[in-house]
């Protein structure tokens, strides 16, 4: 009954994010798309985080290195939108393979330390490699050309990349969701609860956390793929360690505990930031105090809270 | 009705009370103008000056009558000096807010990035500050306008100033970015038109955007044997840069000293007796160079307003709006493209003179300021220019051909 009630909600929003260009003021066009995006971001976070519980502070250098490969691509190659955000996960997958390998061998704050040390090497690459990456200022003035697979879309229209955008977060979230709840999902959240027990049981912990973290690279740099053409610019904010902070945001804001969570803080991360910007620069101080309540006080986020409060009234 | 629906939406989604209003414009409600600038860090001075010549232009015209009846209110963003994030803020301002055309920016990085959308959002833009010559020249498009000076104006002034001193060797201290790395190329190019003799030296010094410590840089050009240098350091690195030369003896040096943006009043009311004499300095405006009726007025209001003298940056923002309200009366509406088609070839008499915004590039033909920084002024707690230079705005403008705009 309950799973039923869930799976209409769920119907609901998604049709809800269909129709955003239609029903919504146009401005939400942008708003939604970035929702998306960094949701998608925050929720391939949350598989190293939530899922396998490793707090990775340069997750960032996926996202950056997915939106500097699709500028790059678009700019020099000119190739369909596709070829450019496939480039952008084979990228960030190797980067992470690398980045990861040498990281994940390492526990707790030491791996937080080296994931944020790689993450500002990459930084300082992409700000300091000025003939390839325009240092800060970061590329810019690329143009959008075709999708692929012949079809016939107009990227440059905010409501079609919007559209775009939501119908690939929608397949990847369904995949990361199906690796999530898998065998492998299910390792990796014995790990997380008890990493000695399940090297005991004979499976290499190191392998699977190199695996999840490569994973959840991969599908940050898609993110990235997907918010350079959003932004219009690919620039080195994108990879800097104040951007790893937003997907850590997010996912303790909407609940690191279940998949949607991530989706949910990112949504109410942006929101909030469009609202409270209209009223005060000061907005970071009013997300510092939300913050802090919700750790305080809800430590299952915004998510997590509302269906523990559905299942005491609905019992 | 449609917006409800979706504001009931938003609000069970986020669970949160407050919502931003979006507006939708009629006939009888205000003119909005969104202004983009940097309100917060290190340069947020020029944001604040901006803001202060805006409000002095707004409540002229809203004193005498409005835009074609209507009265101007400003919106503003912080641009942050991020394109990615005044990109966004842009889209904010005119989806959501309303405006009916943007004044603006700051940095040239933001600018590079930002002026290739404003074909999509419909609306004019008129750049009050950044100098890339990108932005009027590869990427110029019908929407953007700028009329403040931009680099390569600048840099062609800077190099007839440089070609009559006597150095040879020449460094450069700039800001890690288009802007550094703009003025340099513009600068070197043209100084080795009029002098070729000279060298532009390969050791260059581009320090970030923001950086605090200088005295690295400042000792590397102390060392070598430049016998001048060209500072593209801008805003409150500016004001570091010089605390920490003058502790470092740097400009008792026998050498050359030029700023490519070293008479903002911003920078020279901060730092007051510290600015060292004797160095060159430029502006884009130069308050007491402009004996005409339209700057008399400008500088009286702007000074018993604020109480300081106003800065370039004031002056662009001031002329901008005033832009704005000539070229809404000659196209008798609001709408962005035919706004923004009223501004190409159009003329107006602003502070600086009649500045013309050129049809080929959409570069207003303004002139930069050069002097040399003399005595403090009495009144008004700066330093004074003297020998001062204007330089013809037509004549240091680059070709239409030169640019690569194509309109």
């Amino acid at each position: 009954m309950k799973t039923k009630v869930l799976m209409a909600i769920l119907a609901v929003v998604i049709a809800g994010l269909i129709a955003v260009p239609w029903i919504a003021s146009y401005f939400y066009v942008f708003i939604f798309t970035e929702i998306l995006i960094l949701g998608l971001f925050a929720a391939s976070f949350n598989l190293i985080f939530g899922y396998t519980g490793m707090l990775s502070f340069g997750h960032a250098a996926f996202f950056g290195i997915g939106s500097y490969a699709t500028a790059l691509v678009l700019i020099h190659l000119e190739w369909p939108f596709l070829a450019c955000l496939l480039v952008s996960m084979g990228a960030s997958a190797l980067l992470a393979l690398v980045i990861g390998f040498l990281s994940v061998r390492l526990n707790e704050v030491y791996f937080a330390m080296l994931t944020l040390a790689f993450g500002m090497m990459v930084f300082a690459i992409a700000y300091q490699w000025r003939s390839v990456t325009n240092g800060s200022d970061g590329l810019a003035g690329f143009t959008l050309g075709s999708f692929g697979l012949g079809l016939d879309l107009t990227l440059a229209n905010p409501s079609v990349y919007y559209h775009v955008v939501l119908a690939i977060v929608a397949i990847a979230s369904v995949v990361l969701y199906v690796i999530c709840r898998s065998s492998f999902g299910m390792i990796l959240k014995a790990i997380r609860q008890n990493p000695e027990r399940v090297s005991f049981a004979g499976l290499n912990v190191r392998t699977y956390r190199l695996v999840a973290f490569v994973i959840a690279g991969t599908f940050a740099g898609l993110a990235g793929g997907l918010i350079a053409p959003f932004l219009r610019v690919a620039s080195p904010e994108l990879l800097h360690w104040s951007m790893s902070a937003e997907p850590i945001l997010m996912a303790i804001l909407g609940g690191t505990g279940f998949f949607l969570g991530p989706f949910i803080g990112s949504a109410a991360f942006v929101l909030l930031e469009t609202w409270i910007t209209t009223y005060t620069e000061s907005w970071m101080l009013v997300l510092g105090i939300i913050l802090a309540m919700m750790v305080i006080f809800f430590r299952k986020g915004l998510l997590g809270t509302a269906i523990d409060w559905w299942m005491e009234v609905k019992k | 009705m449609k917006k409800t629906n979706i504001k009931n939406l938003l609000v069970a989604m986020t669970a949160t009370a407050t919502l931003g209003t979006a507006s939708v414009s009629y006939a009888e409600d205000p003119i909005r103008i969104g202004g983009l600038y940097i309100l917060s860090g290190s340069a947020a001075t020029y944001g604040e000056f901006a803001q202060k010549g805006i409000d002095l232009a707004v409540d002229e015209i809203n004193g005498s009558g409005g835009i074609l009846g209507r009265q101007v209110e400003m919106v503003y963003e912080d641009s942050q000096g991020k394109a990615s994030v005044a990109i966004q803020a842009a889209r904010k301002l005119v989806y959501s807010e309303g405006v009916d055309a943007l004044v603006g920016l700051d940095s040239s990085g933001v600018a590079q990035g930002m002026v290739p959308t404003m074909p999509e959002v419909q609306k004019p833009l008129i750049i009050t500050h950044a100098a890339t010559p990108d932005v009027t020249g590869n990427l110029c498009n019908p929407f953007t306008y700028r009329i403040s000076v931009n680099v390569a104006q600048n840099m062609k002034a800077a190099a007839l100033v440089a070609a009559d001193t006597g150095a040879t060797n020449w460094t450069t201290i700039g800001p890690d970015y288009a802007f550094g790395h703009q003025s340099w190329e513009f600068f070197g190019n043209y100084l080795k038109e009029l002098k070729p003799d000279v060298n532009l030296m390969s050791e260059t010094n581009f320090p970030r955007f923001g950086a605090e410590d200088f005295t690295p840089f400042i000792d590397r050009v102390m060392d070598s044997d430049a016998e001048g240098v060209l500072i593209s350091v801008w805003g409150g690195d500016l004001v570091n840069f010089i605390r920490q030369a003058n502790t470092r003896g740097f400009f008792e040096k026998d050498m050359e000293v030029m700023f490519t943006v070293g008479a903002a009043t911003e920078v020279l009311s901060a730092l007051g007796e510290e600015m060292p004499e004797g160095v060159h300095l430029s502006t884009r405006y130069w308050y007491e160079a402009y004996d005409n009726a339209v700057n008399d007025r400008f500088v009286k209001a702007y000074l018993k307003a604020y109480g300081t003298p106003p800065s370039y940056n004031a002056e662009g923002a001031y002329a901008a709006i005033y832009a704005y309200k000539k070229a809404m009366e000659t196209a008798g509406t609001t709408e962005g493209p035919a706004v923004a088609k009223a501004l190409s070839g159009m003329s107006l008499e602003a502070p600086n003179g009649t500045v013309t915004f050129r049809e080929g590039d959409h570069q207003a033909m303004v002139s930069p300021n050069w002097g040399v920084s003399g005595p403090m002024h009495p009144e008004h707690g700066i330093r004074t220019l003297t020998n001062l230079q204007i330089f013809d705005g037509e004549k240091v403008a680059r070709t239409i051909e030169e640019t690569g705009c194509k309109l």
